[in-house]
């Protein structure tokens, strides 16, 4: 018996010390293969929907841009630049925007845009039916209208000229009439991107062909797949076993532990972390101590804490052109001498008591942002309270404004009044998250939407940064780094800081 | 006819079970906080209006009535259509019908190591009381049961990916028939991180039923009228230990399907685990009930395969 065991023991142990290696070896040719005809990007979401009308999901944004174009696009450095709409002009006090369309420009059936696609796109995007998240993005638009086969005419109700940033987002992406008629956007996704729709795996898979039509030229990368990976951790190591082409991270440990060997580029992506306050009830609806919080935040130690120092402190408008400078108008780093003389004026000398949720279902860091500034908060003797809750409790309370604080990770946007006009603005929908008003901020932000001189824009922008801030209406903290980490043959691929469309320069690349 | 009888019996129990499961199932997750609606948008529901909102609820349907609900899935599921996805908009059929073989393919891989480690090192180790071989096998049931699951799986895909390159379950999963020998590749690895628990249970299992029947009057008496060893070993201790090994093998079945739940999200395999997972997420119920309504169909028609295997290895049994 003992001699059985031994034999057979010998035997396993030396198979499974060989077994490995040769699985390596045989699976060498099938990844390879895989590689050579299917661009695979790993990423720890799915695509969810395809209509691009009703998506909020990121992946769903990044997916269903590379198959539909909008008017207009955000280019790397924030700035609104041409896509199906080569021109544009303001008119009638800035009330009228006319676009000039592309000529030329063929959707995956053949069929090509004309204005009538435009109009029927934007129509549906503002219908009620449709539920677009983005349609309170022109809100101002009263009418649609062709004027010929290449003009589109939106007529205002109001000077707005933040309705171009409105147009740039995929939810409104232009689509063939023929097929908002025939009501088949939701099922076959047709549009005039560089990739066209190929085949969805529920929570598992996404892929697309090259768009051969392509106005852009027809992309080097014959098929992507966007591959649903549930850990950034086997993200990883799929990259290193060479089973997919490219991943994208947000963890800086998971980055780092990726030899250097495979290009990395992080960007600082189009949001901020923001410790949301609601000030119009209890200890928060005192200015004095809000400011006592700002000035006892250590934004840097939080940013470390949280994300290593990967990334940047940041004020209300985090990047871009309007990007705010100081930071902070009332301490922009922290000062604990001034924030107990805040505490004074607020007549809570020894600090007062609050709690804050965070969900790190939502994000990941909260949890790391709320336990850094709970000590920095206690050196004043402002003890605060966390409460931690499942992401969809969170947004339940966070969008009834039942909390004293919350931390958020919000979306962001180069133009302010498209961040801050939803939640400040005349009429905002998230007025009751946002737990503040003033008529001072409503007339910055209107004047800053209706003003078209830049030089006019700057100065309204950097009046609305210093409101926010020197009323403490919530606590700025921080913009982290996305990642994209690539196989060493991958050729031409910029990461974009814009969130919804960080993979549009995969038209332009390839594999060597 | 009784050994029948006890079949229809455990049928109509099972019946009867998995209905109080649904019920259960149903009414935890109508407490979870959010709809379909609320997982789908975020926050960003706040950017729409009622009307918006109203169509959107239409449009998944959240807004029927708790009851109505259920029974209009319960009638659906009893007539074979396990309905649509909220999400995906896929047949909730055909979602399952993707994930299921995958998860059944690794369970029994698992199961299989699993017995095989467990009832090998437990016989050893049974044979061996006190001896090297009896430690060894308690420190491998020790390992076993220490390291989770989680853990020994998210190393084993680093150590493989970095040292060797290799990582066979992040390329499209393939089926077996349409390439055994990387299906078998994709599979082999998180079958074996998860057998390790299972082996290390079955092993203590096996290793006591040894000792305990080995001391057994009909064993000494065995032995004592000049049965072989081998003979002895197989005929008498091992056949007389299969019960004990059988209800705890019965009982790691039903932590098996729990375990499937983390290795298919570390090893990326699109099973079952893994299709829960994201429905929870995106509180897409229709694919939540149906699917732990088959984990719970699982666990109980395998606990009933194996009060059957009573009858068949235990002559004793069938008389009860």
């Amino acid at each position: 018996m003992k001699r059985i065991f031994g034999l057979r023991g010998v035997a396993a142990a030396a198979l499974a010390l060989s077994s490995v290696a040769v699985f390596s070896t045989s699976i060498e040719g099938s990844s390879a293969s895989a590689a050579g005809s299917t661009f695979v990007i790993g990423t720890v979401n799915s695509v969810q929907k395809i209509d691009p009308d009703i998506v909020t999901n990121f992946l769903d944004f990044e997916a269903l841009g590379l198959i539909y174009n909008t008017l207009v696009q955000e280019n790397s450095k924030l700035q609104i630049v041409p896509d199906l709409a080569t021109s544009w002009a303001f008119s009638n006090g800035n009330k009228t925007l006319t676009l000039q369309l592309r000529q030329g420009v063929k959707f995956d059936d053949g069929s090509t845009m004309t204005s009538a696609d435009v109009v029927a796109s934007l129509t549906r995007a503002q219908a009620t039916a449709t539920a677009d998240p983005s349609a309170s993005f022109i809100g101002s638009v009263t009418k649609i209208a062709a004027s010929g086969p290449n003009t589109v005419v939106l007529t205002m109700s109001h000077p707005d000229v933040s309705v171009l940033e409105g147009l740039a987002t995929v939810n409104m992406a232009i689509m063939p009439a023929a097929a908002i008629t025939a009501g088949t956007i939701a099922t076959t996704p047709d549009g005039t991107g560089p990739f066209e729709y190929s085949a969805s795996v529920p929570n598992t898979s996404f892929t697309m062909t090259a768009n051969p039509n392509y106005w852009g030229g027809k992309p080097a990368l014959a098929t992507v797949e966007l591959e649903t990976i549930p850990t950034e951790q086997s993200i990883a190591a799929a990259l290193e076993a060479g089973t997919i082409q490219m991943g994208l991270l947000s963890q800086p440990t998971v980055v780092n532990s990726i030899p250097k060997s495979y290009p990395q580029q992080g960007v600082l992506d189009l949001s901020y972390r923001a410790l949301q306050l609601q000030d119009k009830k209890g200890v928060l609806s005192n200015k004095d101590a809000r400011l006592a919080i700002a000035c006892a935040t250590n934004r840097k130690q939080i940013l470390q804490d949280a994300v290593f120092g990967k990334g940047k402190v940041v004020g209300p408008v985090p990047l871009g052109p309007y990007a705010s400078n100081p930071v902070s108008s009332i301490c922009p780093t922290q000062n604990l001498t001034q924030a107990k003389k805040y505490l004074k004026l607020a007549g809570k000398p020894k600090g007062f008591t609050f709690t804050a949720i965070t969900s790190t279902d939502l994000d990941s860091t909260s949890g790391a942002q709320a336990i850094a500034m709970q000590s920095e908060l206690a050196k004043v003797g402002i003890k605060m309270n966390i409460q931690n809750l499942a992401s969809n409790a969170y947004i339940q309370d966070w969008l009834k404004g039942k909390f004293q604080a919350a931390f958020a990770e919000n979306g962001a946007d180069p133009d302010p009044y498209v961040m801050y006009g939803r939640y400040f603005g005349a009429g905002a929908d998230l007025a009751v998250p946002a737990g503040y008003s003033s008529a001072s901020l409503k007339s910055e932000l209107l004047a800053g939407d209706e003003n078209s001189t830049a030089a006019g824009q700057k100065a309204d922008w950097a009046a609305l940064s210093k409101n926010l801030t020197s009323n403490a209406v919530w606590i700025w903290l921080f913009d982290s780094y996305d990642y994209a980490v690539m196989s060493p043959t991958v050729k031409g691929f910029t990461l974009s800081p814009v969130n919804t469309t960080q993979l549009s320069s995969l038209a332009n690349t390839s594999v060597s | 006819m009784s050994v029948y009888l006890a079949v229809v019996r455990r049928i109509l129990s099972m019946i009867v079970t998995l209905i109080g499961v649904s019920i259960i199932i149903f009414i935890v997750l109508r407490l979870l906080p959010g709809n379909a609606v609320q997982a789908s948008l975020g926050v960003s529901e706040g950017l729409l209006t009622h009307a918006q909102i109203a169509a959107l609820d239409k449009y998944y349907g959240v807004g029927q009535p708790a009851v109505q609900q259920y029974f209009s899935w319960l009638h659906a599921t009893l007539t074979g259509n396990l309905g649509v996805s909220l999400v995906s908009r896929s047949a909730v059929s055909t979602l399952i019908g993707t994930a299921l073989p995958v998860t059944l393919e690794l369970a029994f891989f698992a199961m299989l190591i699993g017995v095989l480690i467990g009832v090998g090192f437990g016989m050893w180790s049974g044979l061996h009381p006190g001896r090297w071989q009896d430690d060894l096998g308690q420190g491998v049931s020790v390992v076993g049961l220490a390291i989770p699951t989680f853990i020994l799986g998210t190393l084993l895909v680093v150590f493989m990916a970095s040292k060797f390159h290799y990582f066979p379950s992040s390329l499209p999963f393939v089926g077996i028939a349409t390439n055994p020998w990387l299906n078998f590749q994709q599979i082999i690895f998180p079958a074996l991180v998860l057998s390790l628990g299972i082996g290390a249970a079955i092993l203590r299992t096996t290793r006591a039923a040894v000792l305990e029947v080995e001391n057994l009057n009909f064993a000494r008496t065995a032995l004592g009228k000049g049965v072989s060893r081998r003979a002895f070993i197989w005929r008498h201790l091992f056949l007389n230990s299969l019960t004990a090994v059988l209800t705890m093998s019965g009982i790691q079945f039903g932590y098996l399907l729990g375990g499937t739940v983390i290795i298919e999200q570390i090893f990326i395999l699109p099973g079952m685990g893994r299709l829960l997972i994201t429905s929870i997420t995106n509180r897409d119920f229709p694919v939540v009930q149906s699917v732990t309504l088959i984990f719970a169909a699982g666990f109980v028609i395998v606990n009933m395969l194996v009060d059957l295997c009573y009858a068949l290895i235990d002559p004793r049994t069938r008389k009860r």
